[in-house]
């Protein structure tokens, strides 16, 4: 055996680094310490300078009434409020079927032939790549599949019949009472006339829908005398447009910028998000039970309904939640399929009504001239953040308890 | 309930690859009835591959694969007709780690009768108390059923695995070292339940744990690099080897 060569240095060596080595993991570690409290102080700092726009003007009126074109102080954000909670429950209702079943496909149901193990790959990367799509793209995809259907159902047009409707919708003849307030409903019997010229007295609805008997009155008559005559009165020669009253249950084709519309877009938007943190909940489940079940003689849909998805329930529920976290704040794709108008005084009626959501609120209000509506934004804000805290407090909370 | 006699298992010609790794070659066996046999040898010699084929849990693994025969009585396991299902539910299976179900203990138990059979409920509380009772488990657990199996002990969360897959009446039970992750006592409870349970079932155990294979089974094979060595009663095999290999492996110079 040749000898070990004798080297220039040996250990040990000096001490001296030692001194060095600390300066540095000192310095290393008040530098992540810095960033940290840095981060934190910026959404602190950002919270309380929306606390103290906004809490003034975060009163129970502000809660329960709408967007005020003319009267800021009387303005709220009511439509909006409610709009995004259902829009985003809708979502979820949505979205959370298809992502959790999609996270089972991709996880639990692994195919062996090539064909399908090359559909499952395919599934898997687009899952992957769709998390990084920009929202404002889903917006698109969006209007042209939900609101516009590629036009298969004709060109959707604002106050005009158009579509194929299927259920829920009714079109009358509308007038104004005489009280110059209510609004009297007379049955059309041409659907190919746009216009109808009241003449006498007839059957017809009054503003509640209710059947009544349509008065008529001619100019230089004496005019009733009760508020009530007055409200089923209807002067002679008056001319009526149609309108359309819509049900609860009104259904057409193509959904147009409605509340369908957007819950379905967002919910192409939160996704990937869902399949993903489903497909980690099922992942975190341990083999033990999936052989457990299988060693029992399960079938494969057997252990995943009763042992794998059980067991993953909390982390799914948890992912869901966060992903209406998300939902619920996106302005982007719900700008481009509901459009920026704010002035609807109630929370939709309809699947198929239009909708206010919280950032369409906020952002329009941000951007107005006048100060006043600004500082609504922030007590908007408040509220918006206030609901995403309560969501991840509920996540936390189920996460926890597994 | 299944006090019929339990099956033959005949294995002829087997061999099992992962891959292109082959980790069985020509296993020619047969397993008695109502005895014990226990497969022992070193890591990686292919005793739980044989286990995992009985019973065909090897069918999750994608890269496996087998040629041979493999007879559980007059069923063909291996057959591709062979509904995995119903082979499962005539070959029980015991893990190495005890995986009892995040539920209550009484829905582990029932977890198995309640996939194959239509039970109504006093059947199905009868078929958990005569589970528990055969794996030894009954009286300690008959006042917290509806508790978390996972607050049992490691050796009772052992036993509830066993109650659990004798449950739905199999006629072969397998164990893949069931006692390695238990201490001494409840390693005692579990092998005297093992070997009161041969009385029932064919039982077929892998363990690396000389004593334990000494101690509770009737019949012991021998493996070494994907082949058996040796296969005959216990008491020969640990007494008087045939084999210069398993002398060298039971006398623990290597393994």
């Amino acid at each position: 055996m040749e000898p070990t060569p004798t080297p220039s240095v040996t250990p040990p060596l000096s001490l001296e680094r030692l001194a060095s080595r600390r300066l540095s993991d000192r310095i290393f570690y008040l530098l992540c310490l810095g960033i940290a409290c840095s981060s934190v102080a910026i959404l602190v700092l950002l919270l309380v300078a929306i606390g103290y726009q906004g809490a003034s003007s975060l009163t129970p009126t502000f809660l329960s009434s709408s967007h005020d074109p003319e009267n800021p102080d009387a303005a709220g954000m009511y439509p909006a409020l409610v709009g995004s909670l259902i829009l985003c429950l809708l979502c979820a209702l949505v979205a959370l079927p298809v992502g959790v079943g999609s996270a089972i496909f991709l996880e639990e149901f692994r195919p062996r032939g090539r064909a399908l193990r090359w559909v499952h790959g395919f599934v898997q990367l687009n899952i992957a790549n769709l998390a990084g799509v920009p929202s404002v793209v889903y917006g698109l995809l969006g209007l042209t599949v939900f609101v516009y259907m590629f036009q298969w159902f004709g060109k959707l047009e604002q106050n005009s019949i158009s579509g194929l409707d299927l259920w829920g919708v009714e079109r009358y003849y509308q007038f104004l009472a005489l009280d110059e307030r209510s609004a009297i409903f007379i049955p059309i019997e041409n659907p190919a006339e746009p216009t109808f010229q009241f003449s006498e007295s007839l059957a017809g609805l009054d503003g509640q829908l209710r059947p009544i008997q349509v008065q008529a009155w001619e100019p230089g008559q004496r005019r009733p005398l009760s508020a009530e005559a007055l409200a089923r009165t209807v002067r002679v020669g008056e001319i009526g447009g149609v309108v359309e009253i819509h049900r609860w249950y009104y259904f057409r084709l193509p959904f147009g910028p409605s509340l369908l519309a957007g819950s379905l877009t967002l919910a192409l938007v939160i996704l990937p998000i869902i399949v993903i943190a489903s497909q980690e909940a099922l992942r975190a489940v341990p083999n033990s039970l999936r052989e457990a079940a299988a060693g029992m003689g399960a079938t494969r849909w057997q252990m995943t309904q009763q042992v794998t998805l059980p067991a993953a329930l909390p982390g799914i529920l948890t992912g869901g939640i966060l992903a209406m976290g998300r939902a619920i704040g996106e302005a982007a794709p719900i700008f481009v399929v509901l459009g920026g108008n704010i002035g609807k005084r109630t929370g939709p009626e309809h699947l198929l009504d239009s909708c206010v959501t919280m950032p369409i609120l906020i952002f329009s209000w941000a951007d107005h001239p006048v100060e006043r509506y600004r500082q609504l934004a922030a007590a908007a804000i408040i509220v918006l953040v206030v609901l995403l805290l309560l969501m991840n407090a509920t996540a936390i909370f189920i996460r926890g308890r597994r | 309930m299944s006090e019929a006699t339990s099956p033959e298992i005949k294995i002829d010609n087997f061999d099992a690859w992962y891959g292109d790794f082959q980790a069985l070659q020509r296993i020619t066996a047969t397993i008695a009835p109502n005895h014990v046999t226990a497969l022992i040898g070193p890591s990686g010699c292919g005793k739980s591959t044989l286990l995992k084929w009985i019973n065909r849990m090897n069918d999750l693994v994608p890269s496996a694969r087998c040629s041979g025969t493999l007879q559980i009585g007059q069923l063909n396991a291996l057959d591709r007709a062979t509904d995995v299902v119903a082979l499962r539910r005539r070959v029980g299976m015991v893990f190495q780690k005890p995986n009892p179900f995040p539920k209550s203990i009484y829905d582990n138990v029932a977890f198995g009768p309640r996939l194959h059979f239509q039970v109504n409920q006093a059947e199905l509380d009868e078929l958990v108390e005569w589970s528990l009772r055969k794996a030894a488990l009954w009286d300690e657990v008959k006042d917290r059923l509806r508790k978390p199996a996972l607050s049992l002990s490691g050796g009772q969360q052992q036993r509830l695995c066993i109650a659990r897959a004798i449950a739905i009446g199999p006629e072969v039970l397998l164990m893949d070292e069931p006692c390695s992750a238990l201490d001494p006592s409840s390693t005692a409870k579990v092998e005297d339940l093992i070997y009161e349970l041969r009385a029932n079932y064919t039982i077929v155990i892998v363990t690396h744990n000389m004593q334990q294979a000494a101690r509770c089974s009737d019949t012991t094979m021998f493996f070494y690099q994907g082949q058996v060595v040796e296969c005959g009663p216990t008491q020969q095999v640990f007494t008087r080897p045939q084999q210069r290999q398993t002398e060298d492996y039971v006398t623990g110079k290597y393994g």
